[in-house]
Parts: structure tokens; sequence; C-alpha cells
């Protein structure tokens, strides 16, 4: 059966990876592209580059950078968020080496150019990445450009459950990078019947892993800031987590292993 | 010429084999390319005839819509340069939308004829909608080159699958319901999941398939 996954997340400001607290704290560890071997290395399921620095500045993709991630010949699919404005974009970045790309900033400002990004790339190759937080029960989403929040419209919804997009991460962007754990009612208030979650934010230890990964309408989780703290600690995750409906941990990704 | 001559040595198979894949448009290339010059073949990209003549295994590769791809495959002539190839008995490789482009037709967006080498359609995965991520496959017995990879775990990314007789299937996974992920008549070979993706598992099973498809070619 099909396996939920745990996704690498390496977040790059300024070229740089960085830890990210709250959506407004940064601390540097290091180039994106060592981070991305370790995450292959280690066996993550998906690694999602988020570069967070590019629709603020009005910049684009980081092409350079997703071309320096796709000669490194790793071994798990990437995704790749940031920047993108059209389908040109999208359609480069998948030929520079992305597998699958997630759009925030594009969800606020053209959704006819989503929809055309999925006639060309195909909706599994879709992701709409939105943080959310909850006020008064009510969810409201973060632009993280502008800092406000707004109401999730009716055609963002529509949008979502179209067969345009195939999955949505749902950032807990309040909780990002602390150890307190993802508000989970932030997966209950989304009744989709189509798109499946991939929830991100917070999510720092096995107990809560399992919680959500328990969850029918989450598909993944992703994980940023808790796995840079200690070597291989996917595979400490993915054996925390026995029993799961998951890919277990990987510790032979060498091509070594191939040689007769 | 510098496809494989015949009795050569196991051990210099691998190291003399040159790897072509097709270059049509269509999506990510480089992961491909990597991938097989990782496992020590040499590697062309082309839609040259006379490049992809030279080669001792064609790759179709393919991320995107079928029609587009179909139709991409068209302006370059390599319709019936591929079809006549297959018949020729030379190894073929077609990986996600590449391995359905084999198949007869798609019903991706409108119904759209394929290479038509391996019989039968490409329908909508219904109402499961998606198969991504990480899956089980089961091979048949038969298939002495993909025993290794029994039960193995490899990454899908697909919305649409391939319907057709048992006989061509080869690799079935469950999504929930049961799919064929690999499918096969003669030396062409398709690959419903990516496996320059999938890790070491991915490459052991290219290493097995690409051997035996070169080996008795």
């Amino acid at each position: 059966m099909l396996k939920k996954r745990i996704i690498g997340v390496i977040t790059v400001r300024n070229g740089l990876a960085v830890q990210s607290f709250g959506y407004q704290k940064y601390l540097p560890i290091g180039k994106p592209e060592c981070l991305v071997e370790n995450f292959d290395r280690w066996g993550a399921d998906e690694i999602l580059i988020q570069v967070i620095d590019r629709s603020p500045n009005l910049l684009g993709p980081d092409f350079e950078l997703m071309e320096k991630l796709g000669k490194l010949g790793i071994q798990t699919p990437l995704i790749y968020s940031g920047g993108i404005r059209s389908v040109d974009d999208g359609v480069r970045l998948v030929q520079l080496g992305s597998d699958r790309i997630a759009i925030d900033a594009l969800l606020h400002d053209n959704l006819p150019e989503v929809t055309s990004l999925s006639k060309i790339l195909g909706a599994q190759a879709i992701i709409a990445s939105m943080p959310i937080s909850l006020v008064r029960g009510l969810p409201m989403w973060f632009d993280y450009r502008s800092k406000n929040l707004k109401k999730i419209s009716i055609d963002v919804i529509g949008l979502i459950e179209s067969d345009v997009i195939s999955e949505l991460v749902v950032t807990d962007w309040i909780h990002e990078g602390m150890t307190v754990g993802y508000d989970q009612g932030l997966v209950e208030i989304f009744e989709l019947k189509k798109t499946a979650i991939i929830a991100f934010g917070g999510i720092s230890t096995p107990k809560q892993m399992k919680s959500l990964l328990q969850n029918r309408k989450v598909s993944a989780i992703a994980v940023g800031n808790f796995l840079s703290y200690k070597e291989h600690a996917l595979q400490v995750f993915k054996e925390a987590l026995g029993g799961m409906p998951i890919r277990g941990p990987v510790y032979q990704s060498s091509i070594s292993e191939l040689v007769d | 010429m510098e496809r494989l001559q015949e009795n050569l040595p196991l051990e210099l198979v691998l190291s003399k084999l040159t790897a072509g894949i097709i270059d049509y448009g269509a999506g990510n290339l480089a992961s491909l390319m990597i991938c097989l010059k990782q496992l020590g073949y040499a590697v062309k990209v082309s839609d040259d005839f006379n490049v992809l003549n030279s080669v001792d295994i064609i790759f179709i590769p393919g991320v995107g819509a079928y029609p587009a791809a179909m139709k991409a495959l068209h302006q370059k002539g390599l319709v019936s340069y591929l079809r006549e190839q297959a018949r020729l008995q030379r190894p073929i490789i077609g990986i996600c939308l590449g391995m359905q482009l084999l198949a007869s037709a798609s019903h991706e967006f409108e119904y759209t004829t394929g290479l038509d080498i391996i019989p039968g359609e490409i329908i909508s995965m219904g109402p499961s909608k998606w198969h991504i991520g990480w899956n089980t496959v089961e091979t048949k017995a038969s298939e002495m080159a993909l025993m290794s990879s029994n039960g193995g775990i490899f990454y899908f990314n697909h919305s649409y699958r391939y319907e057709g007789p048992t006989k061509y299937q080869v690799g079935l996974s469950q999504c929930p319901n049961t799919i064929a992920t690999i499918i096969r008549k003669n030396k062409v070979v398709g690959l419903q999941f990516h496996p320059e993706k999938s890790q070491l598992a991915g490459r052991i099973l290219l290493k097995n398939l690409i051997l035996e498809l070169v080996s008795n070619a």
C-alpha cells in the first residue's frame, strides 16, 4: 500500500539554509546543497526546498539554486517552492530537476495561472502551500509578504478541490520551528474530499508525528528545523515511528551497494 | 557502431554500455541522466535517429500531460522510429509518462493515440485520484531480472494508470485497488514509478533490468 511520507524541509533565505521560527526569526545553518545531500543520504521520502525571500522581493524562482541541486544527482524527489509566477517558471524548474513545485504567493495573485501550470505539468506535480492560523476558531490565511491575515476565499477552496493541485501543505506558521507541536485543529478545519494534506510547522517529536500520521486527511508530514539538530535525524524519527504506515528507515543509499 | 557486441564477458557489459535518453522536451532529463552515469553507463541525450541508433538501450522519460508528449514525439518523427525499434527487438524502457506512452492510447484530457507498442490504454486512477509517494511493487515470478526487486518500495507520482491484458503486467501495486506498475512486451519495459528517484531500490532494479535487456539483445 501507498506509504505516508516524511518530507525534509529546507528553508532558504539570502542563499543560505536557515532555521526559521514563526516566520519571523531566522538562523543561518549552511549551504542548502549540503542539507539536500544529507536528507538524500538519510532516506527522506521527499525534500522540499522553500526559498522564502523570492516572492516578497519579486525575484522569481531561484533557478541558479535549482540548477545546482539538479546537478547533485540526488536520489530523492525534490519539491521547489519560492517565487513561482508563471507556467514558464514551473516548466523551467522541472527541467532543472524539480519533481514537483509548491505554490504559495501565486494562490493570492493569480489562480488562472495555477490552473495553466497544472495543465502543462499535471496536477500531480502541483502542491498548494498555505500558512494558516486559527483565530477564534476560524481559519485565517497568512500572506507572508504583507504579514497580513485574510479569510480563505471560496475561489481558492474551489481550486484546491478541483483537481488542479494534488496536495495541500497546511503550515502552522505560528508554531513553525517551535517544540510546542503542530496545531491539529488546522487539519480538522479542512473538509477536503479530493486533496490530501501535508502538515508542516512545529512537528518535533515522534508522538506528534504519530498523531498526524494516523489522521486520514494527512498524506505526509514535513519537518524542517528538527532534522538539523542531529545527524541521521530522519532515520531516528522513522525508527521511533514503528507501526506507522510509512517507509522504514533507510541506511544504505550508497551507490557502492551496487558494485558487484 | 557503438552497440554492444555479442558474447562480451558479463563484467564488461556494464562498463561498455551506452544508454540513450530521448529528448522530446518532456520534463527532467537530468535526474535520469545522472542516475545512469552513476550506474556506470555512458549516456547520450538526443532526438537524432543516428545517435539513438548507436546506443544499447533507449529510455523514454516523461513528466507532464500525455497529449502534449505525443504531439512532441510526432513532431520529431519519433513515433514511427520507436515503433520500428520495438519491432527490431531493441531494448526500450519507458519511465512514468514514458511508460504510458508505450500503450495504445490514453484518456488523459482527451483520447490520444499512443506509441501502441504494448497493447492497453491509459485511464484515470478513479476515486483514489492520485498515486503520489512510495509504494510496494510485487513482480511476477517469471521476470528473473525483477526478482530481487520483488516487494521493493518505489516512488510514484501519477494520476493515470495502465489498463490492458494481464500478460503484459509484470509488476503490480495496491492503490488501494491493484494496478499495473511494470508492463512488458518482449524487450520493451514500462515503469510507472521513478527508479531514478527511488534511492537504492530504484538503482538495483535499473541495473538488473538493463543488464538483462542488453545481455539478451
